[in-house]
């Protein structure tokens, strides 16, 4: 089946370090040898993509993102209090007949601008991160990148969202940040699927089932790919079946596999892994696993 | 004395370190796990609930569709793409994963549409671990925002539950956003968990400059952990980790024998052997190190102190 337009496919986990990046970055791999792809990298935080691929040639320069935080002119300022009175991030605080911005704090609503009379707010446009462009033969990666000391991840995760929208490919492969909070949120609002990555540990057990309760709740078909497959004695098979979440991937764990991804090697040479990320990209473009979910 | 066990990678082994940390220090110190989207600290100690508590994020936006006039006014209100018309209705909702709760859309609603509500936003729990220490944990529901302020939450109580003179470990999420931030603020020493691989070593940086941005607690040390993997890997963490001037508590090799003492309900610094005597000999450089700080008493974390 020919994928639709611009399939968004999501890789995401609740656990960190359960191989989200690991598959994200093979699946687009995979992926890329049938259509044009681009693998995002909305791993902000921690951005690991491109690490997989060091060959990969830039493509134009690194983009600033922004957001627009209130610039005070003191010499207009009344010390009326209204921007301070709005302000629900601490970001504007009046003290007496003294305002202070803390622009670090400003999650950019623009509402204190609004809400000054006599304009001595206005707005200036602060960097929180950067997006870069690669390519790599046919696959393209799209990275955002968090500043060190910022706390604004959800900007630059919708800044690259914004750039992943107006490249014109026919696959688009995310790679989610970790938990189950606002940034993995906003890294799975408009895919068209979301792999959730797995491992069979304790840990990872706990952790999916806050990960499917958040995808569930968004209303996104979704699969699960368990990693590291024999490594753990968690039953994410069992777990899956009760949740009616189709299990769309195993990869089993080996020691050939876990030294070339600690040193960050490509499995492009590991036949039965190339071969099963194949079968969830697949799987994922057919949309077929939420309806076997559904009838099971 | 609060220490705080930090990666910048997820699954670099935190928690496990925590857990063998903990078990290590006796019943006396209280654990803190601020990892509140994932959390499993609970699972690596075995916690039995003591208190549970709802948490409230504070208060989000919700429209009425009953005296929504449909005027369109506040969508444009919005920077955050939280407020859609669905296909067929003229009337917005707000997306509660996506709303920043700035409310900047109620400042534009002459209809008086937009309410605002409180929510549950997640549980604050404090246990008693099977060690006999006390454990402060939380759990986030699903696609709430708040993380970095439940962390606090967390901080402030396991703060409060410690007697004077004993530790607080404090197991941070992984990245450098808010709630590592806010796992961090206040540390009187921090343990850097380092993955002894490729992403393993990048994030540790990213996690070191942060430390540095916020000005670097003296004493950082860290423990490398799943060595002997990949030898270029345990040879750049060695040297990247002495080029930041952070001195190396110990090495842990990566042993599947370490995954079978948690699922037996135990902790790595339980492992017979010679992986496990890795691990103790780290956690008694790491124990050297908190008793060589002069640590702060407890009581002295406010939530304000930590915003």
């Amino acid at each position: 089946m020919k994928p639709r337009p611009a399939a968004v496919i999501a890789v995401a986990s609740g656990k960190g370090g359960t191989g989200k990046t690991t598959v994200a970055a093979h699946l687009a791999l995979a992926s890329s040898a049938l259509h044009a792809t681009l693998l995002v990298d909305l791993d902000v935080e921690a951005p690991d993509s491109m690490g997989y691929f060091p060959g990969a040639v830039p493509v134009g320069t690194a983009v600033p993102v922004t957001v627009a935080v209130p610039r005070l002119d003191e010499s207009s300022c009344t010390a009326c209090g209204h921007c301070a009175s709005v302000c629900r991030f601490g970001a504007v605080v009046a003290i007496g007949s003294v305002v202070t911005v803390d622009a670090k704090a400003c999650k950019g609503c623009g509402r204190c601008v609004s809400a000054c009379p006599s304009g001595a707010l206005s707005e200036t446009e602060m960097e929180t991160g950067k997006t870069s462009l690669h390519r790599r033969g046919r696959l393209e990666i799209l990275e955002g990148r968090m500043a060190i000391g910022d706390i604004r991840s959800v900007s630059v995760i919708e800044a690259a969202k914004r750039e992943e929208g107006r490249l014109p490919v026919v696959v688009r492969i995310r790679d989610c940040p970790p938990g189950v909070s606002c940034p993995a949120t906003h890294a799975i609002d408009g895919a068209d699927f979301v792999i959730l990555v797995a491992e069979p540990t304790a840990f990872s057990l706990h952790d999916l089932d806050a990960a499917v309760r958040l995808v569930r709740g968004r209303g996104v078909p979704s699969g699960v790919v368990v990693n590291k497959a024999g490594f753990g004695d968690a039953d994410i098979e069992g777990f899956c079946s009760d949740r009616g979440i189709p299990v769309i991937g195993r990869v089993e764990f080996n020691a050939s596999r876990a030294a070339s991804g600690a040193a960050g090697a490509l499995w492009e040479d590991d036949p039965a892994f190339m071969a099963e990320m194949g079968r969830v990209l697949s799987v994922t473009l057919d949309g077929r696993a939420e309806r076997e979910g559904e009838t099971r | 004395m609060t220490v705080t066990v930090a990666s910048g990678k997820g699954g670099a082994g935190k928690t496990s370190v925590s857990a063998a940390l903990a078990s290590w220090l006796g019943a006396s110190c209280v654990v803190a796990d601020c990892d509140v989207d994932a959390a499993n600290g609970a699972i690596a100690l075995g916690a039995m609930l003591r208190v549970s508590e709802p948490y409230f994020g504070g208060p989000g936006f919700s429209i009425d569709p009953g005296s929504c006039t449909a005027c369109g006014n506040c969508l444009p209100a919005c920077r955050f793409g939280a407020l859609r018309t669905p296909d067929g209705s003229s009337v917005p909702h707000i997306i509660p994963e996506l709303c920043e709760r700035c409310g900047a859309c109620l400042d534009r609603c002459s209809a008086g549409a937009i309410v605002m509500r409180e929510t549950e936003a997640g549980r604050l729990y404090v246990s008693d671990t099977r060690l006999g220490s006390v454990l402060v944990h939380a759990e986030l529901v699903p696609g709430e925002d708040t993380s970095g302020k439940l962390v606090r939450k967390v901080r402030v109580r396991a703060d409060s539950l410690a007697s004077p003179g004993s530790v607080i470990v404090v197991d941070a999420p992984p990245g450098i956003g808010c709630p590592v931030i806010a796992s961090l603020a206040g540390s009187d020493l921090v343990v850097l968990v380092l993955e002894a691989g490729a992403s393993g070593i990048r994030d540790a940086l990213r996690l070191v400059a942060l430390l540095d941005s916020m000005g670097r607690i003296p004493g950082t040390v860290a423990v490398i952990n799943k060595t002997g993997l990949d030898p270029g890997s345990d040879g750049l963490a060695r040297k990247v980790l002495a080029e930041a001037g952070i001195r190396v508590a110990g090495e842990i090799p990566f042993d599947p024998g370490l995954r079978s003492v948690e699922e037996s309900g135990r902790t790595w610094a339980d492992l017979p052997g010679p992986a496990g005597d890795r691990v103790r000999s780290a956690l008694s450089e790491v124990k050297a190190a908190i008793d060589s700080r002069p640590g702060t008493a407890p009581g002295r974390q406010s939530e304000k102190e930590l915003t």
